[in-house]
């Protein structure tokens, strides 16, 4: 672990994902106490200051009813990186025993969960979500259900491509050949191959989770308010341009800033961990 | 040219396959929703007998089996129910919507080719140099944000602070064309009207670049990293061995074989994008499926949903098929192969 | 006048832990038509003097190369980068050790063999290429010519693109032709038949060979002259009949010992590093095939 943030942090790109991926999970767990109006975080309204643009009063102006942007960006990473985290944590671990089974098993096993996994892949992910979030409330528990369920197939293709290679190796044939049960040469030969490419993965999805779901939230499908949002954020400034361009600019930005930190990280992981695919 | 007949049977197939999968996908979804979708469809103010007629109708009292079976029978015949919201056949709606969402998606697609596959060419071929470091870094930064925070930035940089291209829309009020395939581009060089063409072209370029851009990130990424591969492969070394131009070696010796493995994920991508025009649109206010979907969906016209997504779905297995074809066709291996290759 | 003529070549690459020598001052020589050799083990510096005879690690940014190579009086460091780039697949060709993964997967032999023939003549018209390419490839006894140039590689056995190779390697009549380790992927009967296509070949066109080679067997027929390397040195060279008949230097009576006696085939088991291999070089006179 310390080895492999010296090797990131050697690679000027890199140390600038891991640096700005500590700042955004940093902001997002001390939001309460360095925002600058922690109680904006929620239903609150200052008619007298609406619509304000940035000033040294609030940095990036304040919105339609007058909170501080700035601080709901704050807490807007919060509702982002729990529900990335919480998404992923989820579809991760059913994604990799679904591809485990099929690489390792074949056969009849493999044709079918394959096939159900083509069927998600043959929707774009989007408009799955959409789909789900159409029949569901517009919660942020439905969200992440709705992206958890179109989020795991990629997972299952991505192990399901590497234990099939592995699968052939000498290794496998060796644990075959003293014995060893199916379940512990998926789990305890094949699936630690499989960790680095998940590893990465993972860190890149962190951003794609959070473009999916502001993407949600921007069609008014996702995280209701007044719990802050960035997507929404954006989807409520977007009528107010140009006069009112930090309703969005910053929201925007936010979201920029946050994907494009873990999408540098996550190539430098690859790099790192010598993943290939 | 057998063992292509032979590839696009097969493929055909896994393509059914994965339709009736997505027609159960979706059809479950549709099943799952919490409350009665003839009240939800009606209104609270609606009679009970009103329900219950809609119920009727919709086989909604019968078992889930007979249920898919009736939603299956009637998809067959092209019949996908009627939209709740705009009271006409769902593909009637879909026939009106679609083709502007297809022409932005494809003019994207196009920008995401044709802007992203030089920049990874360049990049690869410069690798390690600061055209490389630069072009990464763009292509990073394109991947880094959902479209329709492009799509803002690209309308307040390029419509209001630099008025160069229009706010929104298709085409100006002013140009009438009769509409004949859907696809403005099209439909105004059939009337034979230039001007119109132009005006729509000028309409169409920030909204299908803010959907490519992510697209062209992708690309480029993903060139790069198979022509890096690419060149240290020994038919690269032979090629300079016999002084063959470094840029006809990257153009043609090194860009073919890495184009290959880069078209599948170029396929998917472009077919991503179908999803992400829905963002777009709605920035644009770009008159395609998007507003109809979002619409339905608020709505919860159960029809117009399903429908939309089936057609969704159909649009991006047949963009598949066509690339594993074009895959084919590249790829000598699998063109002259005599059995045919899952 | 020697046709190439390399003095006190020095190459050492930049990496991460400082700079790595790969070859400690090299000399050489080749003459019009002449076939020499260079024998090593691998690692020894063979692959690496034939990429800086053709330009190629000129280009690379880790290495640094010292010494002078000229190939027909003209000094290579001179030359501008695009007039030592227009000396390769004209002047100089190379012949590569896996003929079927050194051509390109995805054109068919005849593109590929047309891009060759540009090289020399860049209007060659589709036709004339064509022509020209069919006459190089009956050269080499490939049966059904037409059909070869409208094939992929993966389609053609190893000995037949291994012609192919030889094939396009002569097309642009090279003065100077290098072959790395030709055939060494390919069946020991293969190897022997496409050697000696080669041999006539280079005979008939009177072109003179760099051959490197770790096999000794191979080399025994081939050459007029053998360099042997050792460690980026040259440690014994001469006449190949006297270097055969009396290897001097300690780490070439090393290397004879170790080839198997049957086939003359296969890699020679060199005994451990031993301080006599680190001897001065041997030099053997022509004709007298006496150690000086």
């Amino acid at each position: 672990m310390k080895r492999a943030i010296r090797i990131l942090s050697r690679n000027p790109l890199s140390a600038l994902g891991l640096g700005l991926v500590v700042l955004i999970v940093l902001a997002a767990l001390l939001a309460p106490w360095i925002a600058p109006y922690p109680d904006h975080n929620g239903a609150v309204v200052d008619f007298l200051n609406n619509n304000k643009p940035p000033s040294a009063r609030n940095w990036m102006g304040t919105d339609l009813v007058g909170r501080d942007i700035f601080s709901r960006i704050l807490y807007a990473y919060q509702t982002s990186l729990v529900l990335a985290v919480v998404v992923l944590a989820i579809a991760t671990p059913i994604g990799t025993v679904v591809g485990l089974i099929a690489g390792y098993l074949g056969g009849w096993t493999e044709t079918i969960l394959m096939r159900v996994v083509d069927v998600f892949l043959s929707i774009p992910p989007l408009v799955l979500a959409l789909a789900m979030m159409g029949v569901l409330k517009p919660t942020l528990t439905n969200a992440m259900l709705a992206v958890t369920a179109m989020w795991w197939p990629w997972y299952a293709r991505l192990v399901y491509s590497i234990a099939r290679s592995e699968r052939e190796e000498g290794y496998v044939l060796a644990a075959e050949v003293i014995g060893a049960g199916t379940t512990h040469i998926a789990f305890r030969e094949i699936l630690p191959n499989c960790l680095p490419a998940i590893i990465t993965k993972m860190t890149l999805d962190m951003g794609f989770v959070i473009i999916i779901a502001s993407s949600l939230s921007f069609l008014g499908l996702g995280v209701q308010p007044p719990t802050p949002d960035l997507g929404s954020m954006v989807a409520e400034g977007a009528n107010y341009l140009p006069d009112s361009w930090w309703l969005t600019v910053f929201p925007g930005l936010a979201i920029l800033i946050a994907v494009f930190g873990f999408n540098l990280l996550g190539d430098g992981l690859r790099d790192v961990l010598g993943v290939d695919r | 040219m057998r063992s292509i007949v032979r590839l696009l049977a097969h493929r055909l197939l896994v393509a059914a396959v994965v339709l009736v999968g997505v027609s159960m996908l979706i059809f479950g979804i549709a099943r799952v929703i919490p409350g009665d979708p003839a009240r939800i469809a009606l209104g609270p103010r609606a009679s009970a007998e009103q329900v219950a007629d809609l119920r009727a109708q919709m086989h909604l009292d019968e078992p889930i089996v007979v249920q898919y079976g009736h939603f299956v029978a009637d998809l067959l015949r092209g019949d996908l129910g009627t939209s709740l919201y705009t009271n006409r056949p769902v593909t009637t709606d879909i026939a009106q919507f679609l083709p502007a969402t297809l022409e932005l998606v494809i003019v994207a697609g196009i920008m995401m080719i044709g802007i992203g596959l030089p920049l990874g060419m360049l990049a690869a071929r410069y690798r390690g140099r600061f055209a490389d470091h630069l072009i990464r870094l763009v292509s990073l930064l394109g991947v880094s944000a959902p479209s329709f925070v492009w799509a803002v930035i690209l309308v307040l940089l390029f419509a209001y602070f630099l008025p160069l291209f229009p706010i929104a829309g298709r085409i100006s009020d002013s140009y009438t064309v009769p509409t004949v395939t859907g696809f403005l581009l099209v439909d105004t060089l059939l009337a034979g009207n230039i001007r119109a063409f132009g005006n729509a072209a000028w309409h169409i370029v920030l909204p299908a670049f803010a959907l490519a851009l992510s697209g062209i990130g992708q690309a480029a990424r993903l060139t790069r990293a198979n022509m890096v591969e690419t060149y240290d492969k020994p038919y690269i070394e032979m090629a300079q061995a016999y002084g063959f131009f470094p840029a006809r070696i990257a153009r043609i010796y090194a860009f073919k074989p890495s184009l290959i493995p880069s078209l599948t994920i170029i396929g998917l991508d472009f077919a991503a994008m179908l999803g992400s025009a829905f963002l777009v649109e709605a920035v644009f206010a770009w008159p395609g499926l998007s507003r109809y979907g979002v619409a339905v969906i608020l709505r919860k016209d159960l029809n117009a949903i399903m429908g939309t997504v089936l057609i969704i779905a159909l649009t991006f297995v047949i963009v598949n098929i066509i690339v594993d074809l074009l895959i084919a066709f590249l790829n000598p291996r699998i063109r002259h192969s005599t059995r045919s290759s899952a | 006048m020697s046709l190439l003529d390399i003095a006190d070549l020095t190459l050492s690459f930049k990496g991460l832990s400082g700079l790595t020598e790969v070859l400690h001052g090299i000399s050489l020589s080749i003459a019009p038509g002449e076939k020499v050799a260079l024998v090593g083990e691998s690692g020894s510096g063979k692959s690496v003097t034939a990429r800086i005879v053709l330009g190629l690690l000129q280009e690379q940014k880790t290495a640094r190369i010292g010494g002078t190579v000229r190939f027909a009086g003209q000094d290579l460091a001179a030359l501008s980068p695009r007039d030592r780039e227009g000396l390769r697949g004209t002047e100089i060709s190379m012949i590569f050790q896996d003929p079927t993964s050194y051509l390109n997967p995805v054109f068919t032999i005849g593109r590929q063999f047309a891009e060759v023939l540009r090289r020399r003549d860049p209007g060659l018209a589709r036709a004339a290429c064509e022509a020209r390419a069919i006459e190089m490839l009956a050269e080499t006894a490939i049966p059904d010519p037409a059909r070869v140039l409208g094939s992929y590689p993966f389609q053609l056995s190893g000995g037949m693109n291994q012609r192919v190779m030889i094939a396009m390697a002569l097309a642009n009549h090279p003065r100077l032709l290098i072959a790395d380790e030709p055939g060494t992927a390919l069946d020991v009967t293969v190897q022997a038949q496409t050697l000696k296509l080669m041999r006539q070949l280079v005979d008939l066109h009177e072109t003179a060979v760099l051959f490197i080679s770790h096999n000794l067997g191979v080399v025994r027929e081939f050459a007029d002259r053998v360099y042997v390397i050792y460690r980026g040195r040259i440690v014994e060279d001469g006449p190949t009949a006297a270097v055969f008949g009396d290897p001097r230097h300690a780490y070439t009576q090393a290397l004879m010992a170790a080839v198997p006696r049957i086939t003359g085939d296969g890699l020679p088991d060199v005994p451990e590093v031993s301080e006599a291999f680190l001897a001065p070089k041997v030099h053997h006179r022509l004709r007298s095939g006496r150690a000086t």
